[in-house]
């Protein structure tokens, strides 16, 4: 009963998301633009429909299959990740004790997906996003589960209702904020955003989705933000106290700390230049994958010392 | 009645339009989607309308022709300030002086209403060349590798430049409509991966003429620079800048300047890509930034001294995105300099047919040819 309670109020929940993503996308663009905002509420719904009904492309012999499980994959692994989120103790879509480990099989496997998208086409702009997206996206998502398992230690649980749990005294945030800051990079990696966007880029004209039209592309775009939505509530979940908080009922202080993230990723992802994939690579297996190891290391030593 | 919803509102969505931009035609082109009315699309394949603006050589014809086979129908051309070519009808053309955001507009709630027919494919949709392959399965080259069938080369194994490691290496041409590169510039390019092995100019850049006022230009080179970093908001910031400094408003360079710092730009940039005369692309941007409110013209450029660097060398071993960002990185007048034309496009195409028989191919069957040709399928 509550299961589906929490089933239900996680549907609403991606679906505002979505929409308050799409949204964002317009006014936060148009704010650093210096444009005018006032269209940002109405017009992501009439290009989503011009969209919807816009003809289908097709290329030479593409892989018509990979095509359209593409986008339904990388919506599913959206959806599954956001399934583990507690909306309060007891309140789960899939209860699961090892919540963590199921999101990060989903992070690894949105690789698959957005690979899948760009080989599907059958054209060489959308493939080189494809293989730029898994070189990119392996050391980011090893980056998370450094991060993510510096949240769980204290915890003592691969269960995200105890990591929630154990943030009662002090939220994750402070025990490690550069972990907040790692797992962010890593909202942007698998949301295909700004300075990670290595999938779709302007550069390869658009990347993996440069051979995509009409109902097709707007469901490419659908599971980005919905993947976005998902990575927001899980950043929130671990980092924030996820549904902690007075007074409010949990799911309400869940869906406020993750629309606070939302907005901080939209508007990273408009803000920070993007570097070239060569110097990505070194900068995240040089610089960021030690980091993140030995913030690992100072967690394990903090808990070993005062835990 | 969910149908019925989408058809009511999606005319309300801006225009989506690909621009094919001929000599003369880049300023004024930018300049065009500052109308809300319109948005520019990087594919083709996901316009509702191709302009073609200012005007274009006679080879770049039958990429224009390939270009327009590949957006879905129904579909419209607006010729802007340019001499439709043979095989377009129903013409719509605006004069260069003449604003055409009423006429593409006009274009796209008539195709919606279905007042007028969607323009038919210009070129044949069968395979440019026949099957040539070898083999009992016509697979042609060694192993499952190799071959060229449709006269199309297979990607076949050959060492990285810069550690040895085997891998595919692919043969394309490249432009002359693709939006990351300078109009008209057509390049044959061997890849592997991402990484450029060879590269070769097919087809200049065309003459630009941008003449204006050297804040406005100044501005429009650091965007196109921008957007290539993913910065497409700031990019958007400085072209709409350009444009008021065109019509004698006031700009605040200093506020655009950080606004660019603080993205981190020239941080994003490796140091010692692309040097020429000792400056690297980050030096170069930083200049353009450091003199957007200066009012003077630009100083000597490399490309001026007895023997200009080629871009061809520039561009090997490096890494596509790099590449890209080097090119946009030379004014135009410098970049002319510097991609003189080494091998005949036509001959190209005829003698070493391996590499570039993608004329006339169709939407359907050649549509990877045209991909490159047209950037992603679109991207003119």
């Amino acid at each position: 009963m509550t299961q589906m309670l929490a089933i239900l109020i996680l549907l609403l929940f991606l679906t505002a998301g979505i929409a308050a993503a799409a949204m964002l996308d317009r006014a936060i663009p148009a704010l650093v633009a210096g444009r005018p905002m006032k269209s940002s509420l109405s017009a992501p719904f009439a290009v989503a429909a011009a969209m919807a009904i816009a003809p289908k492309s097709d290329t030479e012999h593409p892989d018509r299959v990979g095509w359209v499980l593409a986008p339904i994959l990388y919506f599913t692994l959206a959806a599954v990740g956001l399934s583990v989120v507690p909306l309060s103790p007891r309140l789960v879509a899939a209860p699961s004790e090892v919540g963590i480990v199921l999101w990060g099989a989903c992070e690894a496997l949105t690789v698959v997906a957005v690979f899948l998208h760009g080989w599907s086409a059958n054209a060489p702009l959308p493939l080189m996003g494809a293989y730029r997206y898994v070189a990119i996206g392996l050391p980011a998502m090893l980056l998370s589960m450094f991060v993510l398992i510096g949240a769980a230690l204290p915890a003592q649980s691969l269960g995200l209702v105890e990591i929630v749990e154990s943030q009662r005294d002090v939220w994750n945030v402070v025990r490690q904020p550069a972990g907040l800051v790692l797992f962010l990079m890593l909202g942007l990696s698998v949301s295909l955003r700004g300075p990670f966007d290595y999938a779709d880029p302007y550069d390869l004209a658009g990347g993996t989705q440069a051979e995509v039209s009409g109902a097709a592309r707007l469901s490419w775009r659908l599971a980005r933000l919905a993947m976005l939505v998902s990575v927001s509530a899980m950043t929130a979940t671990v980092f924030l106290g996820g549904y902690l908080g007075p007074v409010l009922p949990g799911f309400v202080w869940l869906a406020l700390k993750s629309a606070l993230v939302l907005v901080a990723l939209v508007a990273a992802g408009n803000w920070f230049a993007r570097m070239p994939p060569a110097r990505m690579m070194s900068f995240l297996w040089l610089a960021l994958l030690p980091l993140s190891f030995l913030m690992l290391a100072a967690v394990g030593v903090e808990l070993l010392l005062w835990g | 009645m969910a149908v019925r919803l989408l058809e009511k509102s999606a005319p309300s969505a801006p225009v989506s339009v690909f621009a094919a931009v001929g000599a003369g035609s880049r300023g004024r082109v930018e300049r065009l989607f500052y109308d809300p009315r319109l948005t520019r699309v990087l594919s083709v394949r996901q316009a509702n309308v191709l302009l073609v603006a200012g005007s274009l050589r006679d080879e770049d014809h039958d990429d224009l022709r390939r270009l327009h086979d590949q957006m879905p129908p129904p579909r419209a051309t607006v010729w802007w300030g340019s001499d439709p070519i043979f095989g377009f009808d129903d013409l719509t053309t605006i004069a260069v002086e003449d604003d055409p955001v009423a006429a593409i507009v006009a274009a796209h709630r008539a195709l919606i209403m279905v007042e007028r027919a969607s323009e038919p494919d210009l070129l044949p949709n069968e395979p440019a060349n026949p099957w040539r392959g070898e083999g009992p399965h016509g697979q042609g080259g060694k192993g499952m590798m190799g071959g060229t069938p449709y006269g199309r080369p297979m990607a076949m194994t050959n060492d990285d430049l810069r550690d040895g490691l085997a891998l595919d290496a692919y043969t394309a041409p490249f432009g002359p409509f693709l939006p990351m590169l300078p109009p008209g510039l057509k390049l044959s390019l061997t890849l592997q991966g991402d990484v450029v092995q060879k590269a070769e100019v097919l087809r200049p850049p065309l003459a630009q003429h941008d003449d204006g006022p050297t804040r406005a230009l100044r501005l429009r080179r650091v965007a196109r620079l921008l957007r290539i970093l993913g910065l497409d908001a700031h990019a958007d910031r400085l072209q709409d800048a350009s444009r008021a400094s065109e019509c004698g408003e006031e700009v605040d360079f200093a506020k655009l300047r950080r606004l660019v710092r603080w993205s981190g730009a020239l941080a994003a940039i490796p140091p010692g890509l692309g040097v020429v005369d000792g400056r690297d692309v980050r030096s170069r941007m930083r200049r353009w930034l450091d003199e957007l409110g200066v009012q003077r013209p630009d100083p000597a450029d490399p490309a001026s001294s007895e023997q200009p660097a080629r871009l061809v060398d520039l561009l090997e071993g490096l890494e596509w995105t790099e590449a890209i960002l080097v090119i946009n990185s030379f004014d135009d007048k410098a970049l002319l300099a510097m991609a003189p034309v080494e091998k005949e496009d036509g001959n190209a195409e005829k003698g070493e047919g391996e590499h570039h028989h993608h004329d006339h191919s169709s939407r359907d069957h050649h549509s990877a040819g045209h991909a490159m040709n047209h950037g992603g399928g679109g991207s003119a």
